[in-house]
Parts: structure tokens; sequence; C-alpha cells
């Protein structure tokens, strides 16, 4: 058989070899169809997948204290994030994702919402600063939730621990809550300060974010990177603290709770600020522990709590020079005047007690001397609002205007106060007896141990009002030294001289002979009035031994130093720690001892024991502060 | 007779050296910078041992290899078997061999193997005396290793053996009746395969044909990053090695089931078009060898080797574009594997003998 003769099977061939041409032009029109027609789309959506614009996070301002010690650092960090074009992914398995990180589902849920609608291209951060087990546990993650990604970020490294917790406060990232009243002041997800220094200078400290274009792979690993707007790093700043001093202070609290200021009388820059127990900020850079929550927040000596700024203590006798001031202001004694301590004496149908039995007093003796009846005198013979207008006039009724957060003012009684405060009807009038209590800082007083520094510090200065701050300088971008920022203005007020050097001869008179005689020290020239405030209402003496130390006194003493020339004005509280002579002179006889021998003998590094590493000099500011010098 | 390049037909040789070409530089660019990237070394190696087998089975009498198919047939069958007992599982099919450091899939050459035998067994008588019940056998020879393939499971292997079965029209033209008994069939074959043979990924990959957005994270994720790519390619393509998606990864499997993307996105609809014209000409010129072929079984081996050829090319560059539904079977040439590879040559290699006798009469 020829199969070339075969007509039927070669026609059979030909509509196969058709078929096959068909074949080919149905799929040329099935490439034209994706390429030529829906190419635009397709290019769209390839792009959309490949290139993405990350935002690179500013790193914050590096803070050092006023010698060029680094007390908050940087340090590149790697965080598990969802990228701002994931949300959408994420969001339906937001549930899933919460059981597995064990947070709350709905609040995961929220964020991510939020977080879809916000501007900017922030990534939402789900673990913080991850250590090596939280890397592991972000890969296992990543396996399952392929939109998770872990991002490189600069994290706050806080050197010195509990060193000045309060005063630098902490970093955290923008939640919802805190979203929805910054009226629009920051952005969903951003890294803000908390508290303390880093709230209140944030603005400086935070910099600007930058952005990125980059070329991602399928797993959104960066490939390339074809466009690139730098982020600017935050302002470096210095504060007036003095990382020696601080050490100082918040060493010689050990285990007591309270509070001690140190103002620096040149420009009223705080030298040091301790509120005890204090805290490591390192410990919010991460997601805490319920461990850690009750620790912190519901511990009822609320270590979170600035006692220097948040604390209103009864001043108890410190409170002595004012209510003498305002009896020598308004001509009611002069520094010659006499009153009788017989150790008791009656006023207003009641009796009221010394601590002793001073005899004859002058102002000066009373003051070195502590004499209750010279003041309960003096109470009977002023009006609680003379008291309050002097208070007034030495800056005791208003806010310090320090520059950290959520400041609480002191609170100085008068009849306007009471009424305001007063939840009966009986209770709003004022009965002069109340005023006696007044005139030695008991009753409702209430003053934050850095009024109190910022009251001797007037003193000090024969009458100057200044402005606690911390802001000390900023570092320049262009030379890295440090530029002295503008010092906040100081107010002056007329101190009759007369007056003034009675008072200063009384506080001298504490310290070389009267109550604090113990810590007594002729080359420091301290000087300062001691102070023991009622926490509960008058116990005789063979009970308080017995009571429980919450109910014990403070302690407080507040001061200057040297008597010749002040440098320095400080208050020191310690809680429930009973006679101020005892426990809280010798703290501010250290303070002395460490600013005006101390340091000045040995400056670098600061002595009293070890430091943390953290306060190694490091190469870069040897310079930097070598020019510095002493701060001027 | 000693082995000559003369016995070639040039237009079908052109095209497997040009689609060989554009399929290893694929393969090189699919694979650059990934585990991948000498798996276009190891092809170009496939590819020359292919080219010698298809040069010296171009220089055998296919007729000698006819008469022989009944054993090679029956062997085929017991390595079938052995697979189905022996075999590795590879994703989720036990369709490998393993002979001392090879790997094969005795399947991708049992279909040609089949396609020889029954072509051989109609081709013994002329057209018109081949009866109804030699033509049902010849059917039945098909679908026996069909169903052995299937049992591995391998449903894209499986599905290239239907080809063979064009056969039987094409000896005995097409009727109406048959036509309609042939879907009647079809449609309850497939009606029961549904319900009671077909694996549940089988299922979602239809399910998933029918609806691509049906299961965006695993099959439908292949066929839409794949639609992507290639679409991305626009009309001149993004350049050789310079393919966005193939690059970065986004195109999955690349070397084998969707490598046709990667040529799609770098060179086009063009370099599309170009690769799709080279496999039109090879087809049609293996059904014109068939029309020149001096016997009827050297004719039906040339018909259905064109059908094998042709649903490989359809399936594949079809699927990959999203327009037929998701199988795993490799493009011609392009699909990187030894065993496909070896065994497109030696069929090719048979076909150029049918060429060469038809000529040489």
């Amino acid at each position: 058989m020829d199969l070339r003769q075969s007509r039927t099977l070669r026609s059979r061939l030909n509509v196969l070899q058709a078929a096959a041409w068909l074949m080919i032009l149905f799929l040329v029109a099935v490439y034209g169809w994706l390429q030529l027609v829906r190419a635009r789309e397709l290019q769209r959506l390839a792009q959309q997948q490949a290139v993405k614009v990350r935002t690179t996070p500013a790193p914050r301002g590096i803070i050092f204290d006023r010698n060029g010690y680094r007390l908050v650092d940087n340090r590149r960090a790697l965080h598990l994030v969802i990228q701002k074009e994931d949300l959408g992914t994420a969001l339906p398995q937001a549930e899933t994702l919460a059981a597995a990180l064990e947070i709350d589902a709905e609040g995961l849920k929220r964020r991510i919402q939020l977080s879809r609608g916000a501007l900017g291209n922030k990534a939402l951060r789900l673990l913080d600063n991850l250590d090596e087990t939280g890397l592991a546990q972000s890969e296992r993650l990543r396996a399952r939730f392929p939109f998770l990604s872990v991002e490189v970020a600069p994290s706050r490294v806080y050197q010195g621990d509990e060193l000045a917790g309060h005063v630098i406060g902490y970093v955290g990232e923008v939640t919802p809550e805190v979203y929805a009243r910054s009226n629009g002041k920051f952005q969903l997800n951003e890294i803000v300060g908390r508290s303390g220094f880093e709230l209140s200078r944030n603005e400086q400290l935070k910099g600007e974010d930058g952005q990125r274009r980059i070329l991602v792979d399928h797993l959104g690993r960066e490939v390339a990177l074809f466009g690139l707007h730098e982020a600017k790093p935050g302002r470096s700043v210095y504060l007036t603290l003095d990382a020696g001093l601080q050490k100082v202070l918040m060493d010689s609290f050990g285990e007591e709770q309270g509070a001690g200021v140190v103002i620096d009388l040149r420009d009223g820059g705080v030298l040091a600020m301790v509120s005890s127990p204090g805290y490591d900020p390192n410990i919010f850079l991460h997601r805490l522990e319920q461990e850690t929550v009750d620790l912190y927040f519901r511990n009822p000596s609320r270590p979170l709590l600035n006692r220097a700024t948040q604390g209103l203590y009864p001043p108890g006798s410190t409170y002595k020079l004012l209510v003498a001031l305002s009896a020598l202001e308004k001509g009611i004694i002069t520094p010659e005047t006499v009153f009788h301590c017989a150790g008791r004496k009656t006023f207003y149908g009641r009796e009221f007690r010394c601590d002793g039995v001073h005899g004859s007093v002058s102002l000066v003796q009373a003051i070195a001397h502590s004499c209750d009846i010279y003041f309960y005198e003096l109470g009977m013979r002023l009006d609680v609002d003379d008291i309050h207008a002097t208070a007034a006039k030495y800056g005791m009724a208003d806010l310090t205007g320090v520059d950290l957060p959520h400041e609480l003012s002191s609170r100085i009684p008068n009849r306007e106060w009471k009424r305001r405060n007063a939840k009966r009807k009986v209770d709003e009038k004022w009965y002069a007896g109340e005023t006696i209590s007044v005139a030695i800082g008991q009753g409702q007083n209430g003053l934050t141990p850095l009024a109190l520094a910022r009251f001797y510090a007037a003193l000090a200065t024969k009458g100057k009002l200044l402005t606690p701050h911390l802001l000390y300088g900023v570092r320049s971008d262009e030379t890295s030294k440090m530029e002295v920022a503008p010092v906040p203005p100081a107010k002056e007020t007329r101190l009759d001289p007369v007056i003034w050097a009675s008072l200063d001869e009384g506080m001298a008179g504490v310290v070389r002979y009267g109550t604090a005689k113990d810590s007594y020290d002729a080359r420091l020239g301290m000087v300062g009035k001691t102070g023991t405030s009622q926490v509960t209402t008058f116990v005789d003496k063979q009970h308080y031994a017995k009571l429980a130390k919450k109910f014990r006194d403070n302690a407080l003493f507040a001061g200057y130093a040297p008597r010749e020339n002040p440098q320095i004005a400080f208050a020191v509280v310690v809680e429930n720690a009973g006679f101020g002579a005892k426990t809280a002179a010798p703290i501010a006889r250290k303070l002395c001892q460490y600013w005006l021998v101390d340091r000045l003998k040995q400056p670098l590094p600061p002595p009293g024991g070890k430091l943390p590493d953290a306060f190694e000099k490091k190469p870069e500011e040897e310079e930097a502060s070598a020019s510095e010098g002493e701060a001027p | 007779m000693k082995p000559s390049l003369r016995t070639l037909d040039p237009f079908l040789g052109f095209c497997v050296l040009a689609l060989a070409a554009l399929g290893t530089l694929t393969l090189y660019s699919a694979g650059r910078g990934t585990v991948h990237a000498n798996l276009w070394i190891r092809q170009s190696v496939f590819n020359l041992v292919g080219l010698g087998a298809m040069v010296f089975l171009a220089n055998t009498d296919h007729r000698r290899i006819l008469r022989r198919s009944l054993p090679v047939y029956l062997a085929s069958l017991v390595v079938l078997v052995l697979v189905l007992l022996l075999g590795k599982v590879v994703s989720g099919s036990k369709s490998w061999l393993s002979l001392g450091g090879f790997s094969l899939q005795p399947s991708e050459l049992a279909k040609w193997v089949a396609l020889l035998f029954v072509a051989h067994r109609l081709g013994r008588r002329p057209p018109e005396e081949v009866g109804n019940l030699e033509l049902l056998g010849a059917a039945g020879l098909v679908i026996f290793p069909m169903l052995l393939v299937l049992k591995q499971p391998d449903l894209g292997v499986a599905l290239t053996f239907t080809p063979i079965l064009l056969l039987l029209p094409l000896v005995r033209g097409l009727k109406w009746r048959w036509v309609a008994v042939g879907f009647l069939g079809f449609a309850l074959v497939g009606g029961v395969a549904w319900k009671y043979r077909l694996k549940p990924y089988q299922k979602e990959r239809i399910l998933t044909f029918l609806d691509p957005a049906r299961d965006l994270q695993g099959k439908g994720y292949q066929v839409h990053q794949s639609r992507i790519a290639i679409g991305a390619g626009g009309l001149l393509g993004e350049g050789f090695t310079s393919g966005s998606q193939t690059q970065l990864n986004f195109l999955p499997v690349k070397t084998t089931d969707f490598v046709f993307s990667v040529w799609a996105e770098e060179r086009g609809f063009l370099g599309v078009a170009l690769a799709l014209a080279i496999f039109g000409v090879f087809l049609s010129r293996i059904l014109s060898i068939a029309k020149e072929a001096r016997d009827a079984s050297a004719a039906y081996f040339c018909a259905g080797a064109a059908g094998i050829f042709g649903l490989h090319v359809l399936i594949n560059a079809g699927m990959v574009a999203g327009a037929v539904p998701t199988t795993g079977i490799p493009l011609p040439f392009f699909t990187y594997g030894g065993s496909s590879t070896l065994s497109f040559f030696l069929a090719l290699g048979v076909v150029m003998n049918i060429h060469h006798q038809g000529k040489t009469r």
C-alpha cells in the first residue's frame, strides 16, 4: 500500500495541521490579551508589589549630662512590624496573629484598622527591640504570617539605668489612645517621649523621619534602593545634671523613699534631681510583662511618680523661714524681737507644745533651734493671707516652670483656697487657730521638693527667683560642640539686706550649733533648715516608735552652700524617716561635700565608688568637654 | 548504515535547535541568583545527549523499531508498575525511579512507547480493513498505562497520553454518532471521576481555574503572579535577565512549570509570538512528514507525536497564562527536566527517520 495515494488519510492530516495552527493562534491571542491589552494594568500590579516606600525613623537626639557623659544613647535595634502596605493582608488574620502573640485581638484589630487609615508610611510595631529569643520567635511567626517583617530602627539605651529615670523619662509609640488625644500633633505608631525630659523636649529630640524607595523580592526583602530622603536625626542635648552629683544623691537615698533637688545658683539649672524609689527607663523599651506592670503601676510606693516635681509634702519647719520673712517684711517683728519659750503655750484656748524649753529666744536662735513657740507667736500675729502673699512674692504659689511634664503646683493655703476647696459649708471659714499650724509648716501646706529648693535658692541669692531647668545646651551640628541654650529668665525680688542677714545667720546657726549640728563641717559652709513634718496626727512619744513606718514623720532639709558666695541650693525630703536632722541633713551634707570638695579634687571620672560603665568617657566627647572645662 | 546528519529534516532540525536554545537561555535567566543557577548547564547536557540520541534514531530504520514495539511496550508496563511499588514521591506524586544517582520519570517515555505500539498495531492493515474491535483494543492499549500513571497520581502526564486516541478518528474518519458517544462517555467518566476518583487538590485546581481569585495564596497565587509577569513584559519585554517579577522571585516555580512566563516577561509579546510560531512550524512539519510517510504506522506515529507535542504546548503555555487549568506538564525544550527532554528527542529521532525513509524511496 502506498500511503501517499490515500487521499482520505491526507485530508485528515490536513485537518490536524489546521487544528495545530488554530491552537497556536489561540495561544497568540491569549498572550496578546495579556501583553498588549492588559499590559498597563498588569505592569502597575507588578510595580506595586515590587516597589515600596519605607519610612526610616530618625534617631532621637543623644542626651548628655553637663560634662558630656552620655546619659541616653541610641542603638540599631530590630522590631517585628507590619509594613503599611501589608496591613490589608494582616487584618483578616488579626485574631490568629493576636493569639500567637498572646495579645488582645480586638486591640490589635483596632490598631491595624487605624494604622491603615493613618497618614504616612509608618510600620505598625508588634514587638520592639528584639533580642535573640525575640528574633527567633519573630522568624517563626514570619513563617506562619508572611506579611510580618523585621525592621531596623534606632532604639534608646538609657545608660545610667535608674540614675536619672524620672528626669529623663522614656519613649514609647503613639498608641491609638495617645493618638486620639494628640490632636494631630503625633503620627500613629510614631516613637515619642512618654514622660520626663523625653516628653517635655520631644520636639527638639525627635528629628525628622526619612523615606526610602526600595525594590523588594517576594519575601519583602530589600533588593535595591532607588530613592533616599535621609532621616534628619534629632538634636543632641546637654542636661544641666551633673552625673556625679546625681549619683551621690541617688546612692544616699538607698532604700528610703523621698526626693532631692540641687539647683545651680548661677542660672537655676538643676544639678541633680532624684526621686526614690527610682526606675530604669530601659524596661519600657520592651513589651511589658504583667509582673513589671504590677511592679511599676500597681506599686503603692508609686515608683513612676517624680516626687521632686509631683510630690506635695508638708514643709514642716523648713517653712519657718518663709513665716519669719513674712513677719519681718510686714514689720510685725524685727530681727531683735525676743519671745519666751516655756515648752508649751496656749493659743486660742488650745495648748501647743515645743520640742524643748528654749527660754528667751531671738529670731536667729528660734531658727537655729527650730523653736515652735516663737513661730506660734508669729502665727498669732500674722494673717494667713499675709503668709500666702509672701509665699507668692517668693514664687512658691506658682509652678516653678521647670521643663519637665506634669509638674504640680505647691499648695499654700489662704482664705480663698479654703473656701474653694471646702467640701461642706462649715469648712469654708478660716479659723485663726489654723494659722498657728501653718506657721510651723504643718496644716494644709504642701510643697514639691523642687519648689522648696527654689525658695532656698531665692534666699541664697538674696531675692533672685530662678527658673529651674534641665536643658543646658544643644550640640551643634557643625562642630559637635555644645552651644549653651538661653537661660530661662530669673525674677529679681527686693529682699531687705538686714532681713536677709538675720535669716542667713539663723540658718548658719542650724548647722553650727542648732538642730543639724551633727552635720556640721566648717569647710563646707553649708546652711539650711531642718524640717520634720507630721504625716499623721499627734501621737505621744512612747507610741511613736511602734508606729507603722508609713505613718512616721517625713524628714526634710533645705538650704544652700557655701554661706559665703553660695553655689548651690538644695531640698531633701526623706519620707517616714523621722527627725529631719537625722536623715535629711546628712544627705544634704554629702551633696555639699561632693560639689564643693570632692568634685574639684578629682573631677573625672566622678568619684563615689563605681559609676556604671556607661560613664566611661567616650573618645569623641573627650575634646568637647575639655574645651568646656569647668561648667560656667 | 553509518549515522549521518543527512537523514535529518532541516526544517524540523532548525525548529528543535531554536527551541532548545531559547529554552536554555530562559532557564539561565530564571535560575540566576537562586539555588537553580546551574540548571541551564544540566539542561544543555540533556539537550546534547538528546540530540545525539535523535541523530542515532534518525539513522535507525523505524520499521525495525515498530516491529519490536511489543516487548518494549510490555517492558514499559512493567516499569510503570515498578514505579508504583518502588518509586519515590516528589511533590505528592510517586512517579520517579532512582537508579544509582539518576532519577528517572518513566511515565514521560511510556507515552511514546504506547504511541509506538498502537501505531504499529493499527498500521498493519489498510485503514478500511481495521475493525471496530481493533480500534477499541487500541484505545485500551493507551488507557491501561494511562491508568497506571493516574494511580501515581500524576494527572498532568496521564493527560498527555490522550492525544494517542486522536489516531482512532484519523484511521476511521469522524462520524457525528461517535462524537456524540465520545462526549457522553467523557461526561460520564468525568462526572464519576469528579465524584469518586479525583483527589481534593485536583478538584481544587479545576475550581481555581474557573475562579482564579478563589485561592490567591496557593495555585491561584502562582497563576496570578504568572499573569502579572507575562503582562509586565508588554510588547517588547523587560530584557534578557531583567524581568522584575522573575528576578525578584515573585514568579513561582520558574524553572519548570512557569518557565514560559519568564520568556514572556523578558522578551515580551514579540518573543512569545516568535516562540509560538516556531512551535507552529514544528507541529505543522511533523504532520507534513506524516503525509509523506511510506506506511500507515509511520503516519500514525507522526500524527500522534504532533498531538502529544501540541497538547504539551497548549496546556503549558495556556496554563501559565491562566487560559487552561493548572496542570504540571512540561513545555517541550523549555521546562527543565532530563526524562522529558530525552523522550522528546527520541520521539523526534523516529519522526526524522520516517521523513528520511519517505524522502529516499
